[in-house]
């Protein structure tokens, strides 16, 4: 790590700015936003119909329109997390949502996961903690 | 899952992939020549456009399966960009790199079948 680096991280601010509360405001916003959409994606579910492929009839759902406003406001958190703490900590740290997701699909919003499921969701969940790092550093390059 | 879902899907998280790829490429084009020029508001359109794509897509999806069950295909986004890694800066692959993405795309037949 650079000297300007570490200085940069030394210097974060406090309160409602800390870059940590940040990315877990960050994360939390994307987890609650996965939930909100999944609810108002099926309060109007209209699967009879080919178009409801395109997802647009989802816009009819109140529910949908917090979910967008809780991926703007994850995404402002994200972007200001970017500029106090490094992407190749903050992305792995970020996929802690991996985790949470399944757990909420499970306890909140009442789906039933088989054993198989469950199996199948551990070895994304293991594959990605690997893959968290040199993943971030590809994408820095990409 | 019918191949038309499975198909939505790999839209779905390609066009993610590429809208955020695109999206950076923005940011850089902005650090060196500012915000107003056509460049970087064509880029910023494009990748706008391609996350529109992404969303409606995955709010089509989630009228149909389980968030537990669409959620674990987001891995495939990790197969896509390693693949990416690979042919646009002719990377040799970390073992790391390989095992990982071996786990996701082996979950990802696991929870398709469920």
């Amino acid at each position: 790590m650079t000297n300007d680096r570490k200085k940069q991280m030394q210097d974060r601010p406090s309160g409602f700015g800390n870059p940590w509360l940040q990315l877990a405001l960050s994360v939390a916003c994307v987890l609650v936003s996965e939930f909100l959409l999944k609810r108002g994606a099926t309060e109007v579910a209209n699967t009879d119909s080919a178009w409801s492929w395109t997802g647009v009839n989802g816009l009819a759902s109140p529910l949908v329109w917090w979910a967008i406003l809780l991926i703007i406001a994850s995404f402002i958190s994200w972007l200001y997390v970017l500029r106090y703490i490094p992407i190749t900590i903050a992305f792995p740290l970020s996929r802690v949502v991996d985790i949470l997701v399944p757990l909420g699909c499970w306890i909140f919003l009442g789906e039933l996961i088989s054993p198989l499921r469950w199996c199948g969701i551990a070895l994304v969940i293991i594959g990605l903690a690997l893959v968290a790092k040199p993943i971030a550093q590809i994408e820095e390059r990409l | 899952m019918s191949i038309l879902a499975f198909f939505f899907i790999v839209v779905s998280l390609l066009s993610f992939v590429v809208a955020q790829l695109v999206l950076k490429r923005a940011m850089e084009v902005s650090a060196t020549s500012g915000l107003r020029n056509s460049r970087f508001l064509s880029l910023i359109a494009i990748g706008t456009a391609l996350m529109t794509v992404s969303f409606f897509l995955t709010l089509g999806l989630l009228q149909r399966f389980d968030l537990s069950y669409l959620y674990p295909f987001q891995g495939l986004s990790v197969i896509f960009i390693t693949l990416t890694a690979a042919v646009v800066l002719k990377e040799k692959l970390s073992l790391r790199l390989i095992v990982g993405a071996v786990l996701i795309s082996a979950g990802i037949v696991l929870v398709s079948m469920s």
